[in-house]
């Protein structure tokens, strides 16, 4: 594994550099960040992350037969499969990218994300764990037949992400229409704010007087009345909303996930590759909440800012809304129609 | 600014979008077959799968003996993951002087199982003889879902042709020029991601007079 460091220390110091990298990638985004010369053969942050998750991910086949040996080992393989989680949703994927949109589409809290991140990187773990005991370790499948399982349940998941974004877009783009088309008559932008639940900006707008115009509509829209209700003020009533999207991401499982708790269940281990699997998908539920959050800054930044001018910046907020409703239609769309990589377990 | 920003910033988010993650390490071998004439008439692959993608692959196939596969019981598996490769093209390019070579369909291909490693062989026959100054066999995965490596100490030889000379090109790290030629790419550019594979595949250049 290691000549001069123990694994823990690379683990460690690697952890660090991906957080600084996160950082100066997000600061100077150059097209596949391979601007800056000195590149890995993938280039950039992208062939970073690549390279680290890959050693990570070889070290576990070593440490799950080194934990067949000596159970301390067990715990250097929480550890490794924690780090590989948090570095393999760092690579290239979907997952992030339909959960920030959702959140950016649907002006969630932070706090919300979290949630979201972490029950679509749990699910994720449990629809692998799920898969190989059904599938290896009751029907003693093969390979392939575990690879064309795992593809179906990941079209289901991509047909889920496609309604979720349509029925956004329908939402989102209903609203930025109605509020270029009320702009000339200076109505509209009051009416904005009525479907959110959160009320963020509701308060800003002290024309009240106008609010009629819009908000019978508006509150159609999302099927519920612009005053908040009891259980949407205690937050249960988003996470049912927000459970299509949480299976529409978590649904495929890793591949990796499918092919260690294989490789464990091999080594008679099929428990520690259970364990395994929950820590990559905690590492995996970091990576991505880290990301949402983010996507909510900067949600929230243009908010804001939009406050500044009225009626304009509202136009600019639902614009944006609508851009990321399209972004996960998109995702979805090109998911399905193969363009995007599927990883074929199926293949040998 | 924006619409300019946010169309990179989607074709970023696709870019990435179209490789996968490696989950499948292959140590190649690779003889390249050439006839008494000096025609290049096919390559036949050794691919050594890692340990853990070795035992995933072997789900499910039976044994006799624990831990023994034999040719035999793994002729059933040898046989699917030929059938697979076919959609990728068995992920070997050939061209000759520049033009494309046409592979045909594998001649011969089985399974090997030793110290825990599976080993597929399989033999690609070019559909017509190739005599060219440079053939070129490039082998690569463009979306990375496989990581191809050639073997440090053994990775190419002739099966015939002695007067043949071969290079063995391994995927190098990208100068800076290069990098900045990919990023300077429009984003409306067809097959960036295969261009982007291929340029980093591991490559053999044959020469035979």
């Amino acid at each position: 594994m290691t000549r001069s460091m123990s694994p823990w220390a690379r683990c460690a110091l690697a952890a660090a550099a991906l957080i600084v990298l996160v950082l100066a990638d997000t600061a100077v985004a150059q097209p596949f960040g391979m601007s800056r010369g000195a590149a890995p053969p993938i280039g950039g942050l992208t062939g970073f992350i690549l390279e680290k998750q890959a050693e990570f991910y070889r070290m576990l086949s070593a440490t799950i037969r080194a934990a067949k040996a000596d159970g301390s080992a067990g715990w250097t393989l929480l550890g490794i499969s924690f780090l590989y989680g948090i570095f393999h949703a760092a690579g290239p994927g979907h997952g992030k990218a339909v959960i920030s949109s959702y959140l950016v589409a649907n002006d969630e809290t932070w706090r919300r994300g979290v949630i979201l991140s972490f029950a679509a990187a749990i699910l994720q773990a449990l629809t692998a764990i799920v898969i190989v005991a059904v599938a290896a370790v009751l029907l003693n499948a093969t390979a392939k037949a575990m690879g064309e399982t795992v593809r179906v349940v990941e079209i289901v998941g991509y047909v889920l992400i496609v309604l979720i974004g349509l029925r956004l877009l329908w939402v989102k783009g209903r609203a930025l229409l109605r509020l270029l088309q009320a702009r000339p008559h200076d109505h509209g932008h009051h009416g904005h704010d009525h479907h959110h639940h959160g009320h963020a900006h509701g308060r800003d707008h002290a024309h009240g007087e106008h609010h009629h115009h819009e908000h019978e509509d508006e509150a159609s829209a999302w099927g519920h009345a612009h005053a908040p209700e009891p259980n949407e003020l205690t937050g249960k009533h988003w996470l049912r909303r927000a459970l299509s999207a949480v299976i529409a991401v978590g649904l495929r499982p890793c591949s990796g996930a499918v092919i260690v708790l294989v490789f464990a269940l091999a080594q008679g281990m099929f428990w520690i590759g259970v364990a395994s699997t929950f820590a990559m998908g905690i590492g995996t539920a970091i990576t991505v909440a880290a990301i949402a959050t983010l996507a909510v800054g900067a949600r929230s930044f243009a908010g804001r800012l939009a406050k500044t001018k009225p009626g304009r910046g509202m136009i600019l907020v639902r614009a944006l809304e609508t851009g990321a409703a399209a972004t996960i239609v998109m995702f979805g769309a090109l998911l399905l129609a193969g363009y995007m990589a599927s990883e074929r377990m199926g293949l040998f | 600014m924006p619409l300019r920003l946010l169309l990179a910033a989607v074709f970023i988010a696709i870019a990435g979008a179209a490789m996968a993650h490696p989950h499948v390490w292959i140590t190649m071998r690779s003889d390249v077959l050439v006839g008494s004439d000096g025609a290049v008439t096919g390559i036949r692959h050794h691919w050594a799968f890692d340990d853990m993608f070795s035992v995933f692959a072997l789900q499910g196939t039976e044994a006799k003996e624990k831990g023994k596969y034999t040719r035999e019981e793994l002729a059933p598996l040898a046989k699917v993951n030929i059938e697979s490769l076919k959609e990728y093209d068995y992920f070997t390019d050939a061209s000759a002087d520049g033009k494309k070579v046409e592979l045909g369909e594998p001649a011969d291909y089985w399974l090997d199982y030793s110290d825990s490693i599976l080993t597929l062989n399989f033999t690609l026959p070019v559909k017509t003889p190739v005599k060219a100054k440079e053939l070129t066999f490039a082998i690569y995965d463009p979306t990375i879902f496989i990581d191809f490596e050639f073997d440090k100490k053994d990775p190419a030889k002739f099966v015939g042709g002695a007067k043949c000379k071969m290079d063995v090109v391994y995927p190098r790290e990208m100068t800076y020029a290069e990098g900045k030629a990919l990023s300077d790419i429009p984003a409306d550019a067809p097959n960036l991601t295969m261009a982007w594979g291929a340029k980093f595949a591991n490559k053999l250049l044959v020469h035979c007079p």
